[in-house]
């Protein structure tokens, strides 16, 4: 099948298998900032931002995809810095593996969230799975970013 | 999930002309958890095209599409200002923000899953379903029989009239499947739904103020085991769950 859809403000016309994932197309046209995790729904890393949601990759269909607008952190640039050096600051980015995904997902939250709670922020985070920085680290520099009081 | 045909129909009509012509087709919802199916399936209908996300209401009711996503619903305002945070509280955990942005009501109600939160919290609210072949079907009817094979949920109507609610869940980890989930709805009587059972969310509607509590549980439901929790302390876990969520309704 063919689809033509739009990756960090490029188009793409590629040629899909009908039941073929969104994650797997990604990171077979090189976006290998997305990860192929536990490939169960469950662990958050393959999430990219459709038409500026988040969504996990795995689930959902590249055909589906077809005329929308796919971000991946390749595609934040700048944007991407001050929520990496947020994180980096606190010595908490770790393996890295999960990395993309997290900050997609607070750059989202940032854009849906007008002055989140920690405990809102903890929330919109309980879909990035970690399995290394223990959370507290990565927490400490998102709130700082974030300016949560 | 393996299909071999992707369809994307122009109407109700022709995706369920699509469903009586081939025995092996599916309907995708958010593929959610479809994706998880060993099966190969000839045809994947996508809805997509039909109109069926969104939150409407009328007099009476909330009309709620069968395509309209998990995200959508707690974050509705119509929804919230007729039911509070009733339904956010059913579905803040169901694993994260991504998954709730694909994951589809009409997906959550047709696989009637043990574990669905959303089925508990709906259970108790008098809703209808309405199938494209099968018409107008009561919610709790859907969930005990199932001569919906083989049709398309088109949307769900919730009446906005509604008692004092109410959820309760108990679960091991932040975003883990429930080990037991309660709704109650007090109005001039009480619905009761209890669900993770770890069997599919069950109605009870009673008359009058409960009496014995953990008496009415074990006359009406029964729990069984599996990895997360033993029938006997499903039991108990109802009881408080329960006796927590009539005190909120009070
Ligand atoms: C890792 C994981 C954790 C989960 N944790 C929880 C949890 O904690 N609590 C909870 O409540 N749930 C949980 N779930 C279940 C989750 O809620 C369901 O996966 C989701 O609701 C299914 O919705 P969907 O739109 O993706 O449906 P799909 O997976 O696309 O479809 C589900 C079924 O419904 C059918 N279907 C879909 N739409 C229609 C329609 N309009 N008409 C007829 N049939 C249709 C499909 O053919 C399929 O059989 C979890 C699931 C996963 C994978």
């Amino acid at each position: 099948m063919k689809i033509s859809l739009n990756i960090n403000n490029q188009k793409y016309d590629c040629q899909i298998e009908p039941d073929e994932t969104l994650l797997n197309l990604l990171r077979k046209l090189g976006f290998k900032s997305v990860k192929k995790g536990c490939d169960t729904a469950t662990c958050g890393v393959c999430t990219v931002l459709l038409n500026e949601n988040p969504i996990l990759s795995c689930s959902y269909l590249a055909v589906r995809a077809d005329g929308k607008n796919i971000t991946t952190v390749e595609g934040l640039g700048k944007k991407a810095d001050a929520i990496i050096d947020a994180i980096v600051n606190e010595g908490a980015d770790q393996c890295g593996f999960c990395g993309p995904a997290l900050i997609l997902t607070v750059y989202a939250l940032q854009k849906e969230l007008k002055n989140p709670t920690m405990e809102d922020v903890n929330r919109y985070l309980a879909g990035n799975l970690c399995r290394c920085s223990g959370y507290e680290g990565q927490l400490r520099g998102i709130k700082k970013f974030l300016g949560v009081k | 999930m393996k299909f071999k045909n992707y369809a994307k129909p122009q109407n109700l009509a022709e995706a369920y002309q699509i469903l009586q012509n081939e025995k092996n087709a599916v309907i995708l919802g958010g593929n959610t958890y479809l994706r998880l199916n060993k099966k190969t399936f000839s045809t994947a209908i996508d809805l997509e095209n039909l109109g069926l996300n969104f939150i409407k209401e009328n007099d009476e009711n909330i009309e709620i599409g069968a395509y309209t996503t998990l995200h959508e619903i707690e974050t509705n305002a119509i929804i919230k200002k007729y039911f509070g945070d009733f339904f956010t509280k059913s579905l803040k955990h169901i694993v994260g923000i991504q998954f709730r942005n694909i994951a589809t009501i009409g997906g959550s109600i047709c696989g009637k899953y043990g574990f669905s939160e959303l089925i508990t919290a709906l259970s108790v609210l008098n809703c209808t379903l309405v199938f494209h072949q099968n018409g107008v079907i009561a919610f709790k009817d859907f969930i005990e029989n199932s001569q919906t094979k083989n049709d398309i949920l088109v949307k769900i109507i919730i009446p906005k009239k509604c008692g004092r609610l109410s959820y309760k869940m108990l679960r091991n980890a932040d975003s883990d499947f429930p080990i037991l989930t309660v709704a109650v709805n007090k109005n001039s009587q009480l619905n009761i739904a209890i669900g993770s059972c770890p069997t599919v969310a069950k109605l009870i509607s009673a008359k009058n103020e409960l009496e014995n509590i953990s008496e009415f549980i074990s006359q009406n439901f029964t729990f069984g085991n599996d990895l997360r929790a033993t029938a006997s302390y499903r039991e108990n876990i109802a009881s408080v769950l329960l006796k927590r969520a009539l005190e909120e309704t009070l």
